[in-house]
């Protein structure tokens, strides 16, 4: 394969001015890699979905939610003109009325879920994926006891090893979908995950995705979400390796009382690079949505934090919240954060608040005076977070991930949760 | 006295933003004693304790710190505890995101000769948790956050006990404690001192913790200066007359600089 950068990937809905280049960033990947399909499933035979399910999940949805959501007539489409303030038409969120929002306008008008649907790390970045994929993994839970299925991406040298994976969740089904990426050969590389979540009436989707690449591949961690009524999804991610690892996740909250829940750990160090972009839409009434972000950086890594919560226009009663916090435990970090609450609704709550914390000199002062140089305090941080993502892995395969990482990075790292269970 | 001490501080002046907090200290420590730096709130105690440690926040202005024979006055504070010093700290600070056990992990891991598996560490801790009476739900807890004040003292003597310093300067380890956190600390004492012919400089308010201690020297900080030095009898001197008697005493040894 020749050397490609994908553009625009991890692009914020909204940009922000430019001059900070955090709108969106650029994947490169090197020139001769092949691509390979290194992956291993564990999910039982009744799960197996038809290769269409996504998109016929989609289409199925798209009938029931125009029996809710009738087209407005001419008459109502007056009111609510006359009823805009001159603001309302003119701004947007806080932001200037924007080509952004003149997208985003033509999306909404367009009625189509289909249309609606995106990834967090753009179109771009999905048809790469999807194509170095080759057949997507499909998962189809119904309803009945809760399933748990895995897919394992194993980095391979001088290659690209990506999976496409679409889970369906039938109508009250529950499903657990455990993603773990792991580099277990030295090499250079890419791997990643396409993920598509489609979570019916009721359903509930818990993914689980650990990444424990060695320091010399580079992740991709793409998905996108979609909440049917009453449809709750929660993702954890924990990135605790990679080079580079790029992660952009999108949600169309759509159906009425839904709720998509976040919760994101990682780790940079040395030179790495984190680069997230979140972006959750609120569609439906009483829609919910919860991200938090909690890392450690040291050394001079560099972290592009994009949380874009989209408030839109009939989301009553939505509440949508984001918190970030991350320690800094070195000064050559580079750390960027842009939390953006876009509210185009009166009756919604959006909420953002961020923690950065460097380490302060009574704090290293404390470290010191317990043996620990600046280096080692670094090290301790590392091993805390090695430490807490070995302890909540959701299964022994991300868990030999966490310690297979860990052992590289830190001495006496090995057997350390043992004895916990002695 | 000098050529024996483990700890000699001599001629030991330290400021913070120009202001002169520390005058000309001396004192000696020599090894296997219990000495007791008493003296009014404000006299320079803590920052006697702080500047020994090294923190950077002061600067030396002149005199020399000697510890176990080698000349301290310039070295990193990483450095001086793995030579042995430790300081407990007055008031310990919180590290959010940090468990206890992990924490105690990485100041054994940067000792060589401290080294242990994992399933020993464990071991240990959890061992020392129960001596102190402490719950081991504590050692998977961030290190400080939320912790009472007497919790986060017995974890400054856990860390006292765990690493085994030559000297340790127990800053008021002792105040804010209930009867039975006091006496879980000065029974800590007891043990430090037992295990490894340990000396303690104590800095103190509370002449209770003292009691079943045999103190070998007291001395007297007022206003930066040391004013005063003897032995055990001037506890209960103090105890009853207050520093007043001290007080002006510095003016004097102001008067020789
Ligand atoms: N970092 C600092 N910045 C400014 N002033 C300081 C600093 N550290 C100490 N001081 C000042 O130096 C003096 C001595 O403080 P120190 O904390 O050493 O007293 P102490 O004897 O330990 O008192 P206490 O018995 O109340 O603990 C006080 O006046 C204090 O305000
Ligand atoms: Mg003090």
């Amino acid at each position: 394969m020749d050397a490609k950068t994908i553009q625009h990937v991890n692009a914020m809905p909204a940009p922000t001015w430019h001059r900070l280049h955090m709108n969106d960033t650029d994947v490169e990947i090197p020139a001769g890699l092949s691509v390979v399909h290194e992956v291993t499933t564990e999910i039982p035979a009744a799960l197996a979905g038809a290769p269409d399910a996504f998109d016929a999940a989609l289409a199925a949805e798209q009938v029931e939610w125009e029996k809710t959501h009738p087209e407005k007539t001419p008459e109502q489409r007056a009111e609510e003109e006359r009823l805009r303030t001159e603001e309302e038409k003119t701004t947007y969120g806080g932001t200037a009325y924007s080509r952004y929002q003149i997208g985003a306008d033509a999306i909404e008008e367009a009625r189509s879920l289909a249309r609606a649907f995106e990834t967090g790390m753009g179109a771009d970045a999905y048809a790469w994926m999807r194509e170095v994929a080759g057949d997507p993994i499909v998962i189809a839970a119904p309803a009945g006891e809760p399933q748990e299925v895995a897919v394992r991406v194993a980095a391979v040298p001088d290659a690209v090893n990506v999976a496409a994976i679409d889970v369906v969740a039938a109508p009250n089904a529950e499903v657990t979908v455990v993603l773990s990426v792991d580099s277990p050969r030295e090499g250079t590389g890419v791997t990643g995950t396409s993920l598509r979540v489609f979570a019916g009436t009721g359903a509930r989707v818990h993914v689980v995705r650990t990444q424990t690449d060695d320091a010399t591949f580079i992740d991709m961690d793409d998905a996108g979400l979609f909440t049917a009524e009453n449809a709750f999804i929660d993702v954890r991610q924990t990135v605790l390796g990679g080079a580079k690892a790029y992660t952009g996740l999108a949600g169309d909250i759509r159906g009425t009382a839904s709720r998509i829940d976040i919760d994101t750990r990682y780790l940079g160090h040395h030179e790495q690079q984190r680069d997230f972009n979140y972006t959750l839409r609120h569609h439906g009434e009483k829609t919910l949505c919860n991200i938090t972000a909690n890392g450690v950086l040291s050394g001079t890594s560099k972290k592009t934090y994009r949380g874009t919560i989209d408030l839109v226009r009939g989301c009553k009663g939505a509440v949508g919240q984001e918190t970030e916090t991350v320690l800094l435990a070195d000064d050559g970090v580079v750390n960027q954060t842009v939390p953006v609450i876009l509210c185009n609704e009166d009756d919604v709550v959006g909420n953002h608040g961020a923690t950065i914390g460097h380490v302060r000199p009574e704090q290293m002062f404390y470290l010191a005076s317990r043996g620990l140089s600046q280096e080692a305090a670094e090290n301790m941080f590392v091993r805390a977070i090695m430490e807490q993502a070995a302890i909540d892995a959701p299964d022994e395969p991300s868990r030999d991930g966490v310690m297979r990482l860990g052992s590289h990075l830190l001495d006496n790292f090995e057997g350390f949760l043992d004895e916990e269970e002695a | 006295m000098t050529r024996d001490a483990l700890l000699s501080v001599r001629d030991l002046s330290a400021s913070v933003d120009e202001k002169t907090i520390l005058h000309h200290v001396d004192l000696d420590v020599a090894p296997g004693e219990v000495h007791v730096l008493m003296g009014p709130n404000g006299a320079g105690k803590s920052t006697l304790g702080h500047v020994a440690m090294g923190d950077p926040t002061y600067t030396v202005t002149g005199g020399s710190i000697v510890f176990d024979g080698n000349d301290i006055t310039e070295l990193s504070t990483d450095k001086r505890s793995r030579a042995g010093l430790f300081l407990s700290f007055q008031a310990p600070v919180e590290i959010p995101g940090v468990p206890l056990s992990s924490f105690l992990r990485s100041t054994l891991d940067e000792r060589p000769d401290m080294k242990m598996k994992n399933k020993q560490f464990r071991k240990t801790i959890k061992e020392l948790a129960c001596e102190l009476n402490m719950d081991q739900a504590y050692l998977d807890r961030e290190l400080g956050v939320g912790f009472s004040g007497g919790e986060k003292k017995k974890v400054e003597m856990l860390q006292l006990l765990l690493l085994k310093p030559k000297l340790a300067i127990l800053d008021e380890t002792d105040s804010g404690l209930d009867v039975d956190a006091l006496s879980v600390v000065s029974q800590g004492m007891d043990a430090y001192r037992e295990r490894c012919d340990g000396t303690l400089l104590i800095i103190t308010h509370n002449t209770r913790i003292l009691e079943h201690l045999d103190v070998d020297r007291v001395h007297v900080m007022v206003r930066g200066h040391i004013v005063a030095e003897g032995d055990a009898s001037m506890i209960s001197d103090i105890d009853e007359n207050g520093f007043e008697q001290f007080i002006g005493a510095d003016d004097a040894s102001e008067a020789h600089e």
